[in-house]
């Protein structure tokens, strides 16, 4: 994907932890699916709930003070800059007055664990959903998930008293 | 979605998690199980199979792909790595991210265990500021580990100026975390 370059007064980049290298080590993909598999094994499928949950809470707090500041151009702001600095992604992001869509053709790390003939952890996309929601709700925002499994749909918007829960059926497994 | 570009920060972050949950025996089982066995399988199956040479292979893919500064020594019977800016400790650094007591730990909980399977100990020092040194050799062999300069040259990161730490933690024949 392509950013647009950083206006007059803007950061380089949104992300709230910075590397010296533009993009990451895909093969710390294989950790993570590692991380999730091991936790399910040990403290079973709420507590990779609660794994998820907290690491949108607590590690990712930075970025939900910027969203509650900023609002959607912030949200937007920080998926392409998160998105340019994994390697192999293909994603767009579309912004109106009302929600952020973030469009994942080619899913870095599904991509590379399938690369690597690596076991996927089956609801390795749910973490988008649990991490992402932990990270939107106290900035007054919600997301929603469909697709998964390589690629997905991603919409962050305010909720509003007719909002639906997120279903979890319609994130595809990686079985 | 959890990325790779800051995957050291929320691995440190994850291993205070998993401290609070079970303690230091589901860390340590962490790093064995879920990273010597099944994340790193791509350096078990060059280490173990290859020794030495897979060594080489393993460390000079994934340092380059971190973008790590460090040297390689090796000889018929040793591979020694001195790392003079580790990239992982490097970005907990640059970050300011300190969650867990001793991050470093981490490599040597995963890597034992590799070294174990495949008929290595480990001889290994780090200073906690991103600086470390490894000397792997086979189980059968008693040589100790090199004096600085000996084996490196003037790439052993014991020499340099900043190397000395408060605190240094040595791991003498190591196959595991446990025995620093």
């Amino acid at each position: 994907m392509i950013s647009q370059p950083p206006t007059q007064g803007e950061q380089a980049s949104s992300l709230p932890y910075q590397d010296t290298k533009p993009v990451g080590a895909p093969d710390f993909y294989f950790a993570i699916n590692a991380t999730f598999q091991f936790i399910r094994k040990r403290l079973g499928e709420d507590g990779l709930h609660r794994y998820w949950q907290d690491l949108g809470d607590t590690y990712f707090q930075p970025v939900t003070t910027a969203w509650r500041e900023k609002g959607l151009p912030a949200v937007a702001r920080y998926w392409r800059d998160f998105f340019d600095a994994e390697p192999g992604a293909h994603v767009d992001v579309g912004e109106s007055s009302d929600a952020v869509e973030v469009t994942v053709h080619t899913c870095p790390a599904i991509a590379h664990l399938r690369a690597g003939n690596r076991e996927i952890d089956p609801n390795f996309c749910q973490h988008c959903y649990f991490v992402s929601e932990a990270m939107a709700a106290p900035a007054g925002l919600t997301i929603r998930v469909e697709g998964g499994n390589g690629s997905c749909r991603q919409n962050f918007f305010a909720p509003t008293a007719t909002t639906e829960p997120q279903d979890l059926r319609r994130i595809t497994s990686c079985a | 979605m959890i990325g790779c570009y800051d995957f050291c920060g929320h691995y440190e972050w994850t291993f205070a998690w998993l401290d609070r949950q079970g303690g230091l025996d589901m860390v340590r089982d962490y790093w064995k199980s879920a990273i010597s066995d099944d994340s790193q399988l791509h350096a078990r199956n060059l280490i173990v199979p290859e020794g030495l040479e897979g060594m080489k292979k393993y460390w000079l893919h994934t340092l380059e792909e971190e973008a790590a500064g460090y040297a390689f020594t090796s000889d018929k019977k040793h591979f020694r790595i001195d790392m003079m800016d580790c990239p992982s400790k490097g970005f907990l650094i640059k970050n300011k991210l300190n969650q867990y007591s001793d991050y470093c730990d981490h490599c040597i909980g995963w890597i034992g265990p590799v070294m174990k399977d495949a008929g290595y100990v480990v001889d290994h020092e780090h200073n906690h500021c991103g600086q470390c040194w490894w000397e792997f050799r086979k189980k059968e062999d008693s040589t100790p580990p090199s004096q600085p300069g000996d084996f490196s040259g003037d790439k052993d990161v014991r020499q340099r100026p900043d190397w000395k730490q408060p605190e240094i933690d040595v791991f003498q024949r190591a196959t595991d975390d446990t025995s620093k």
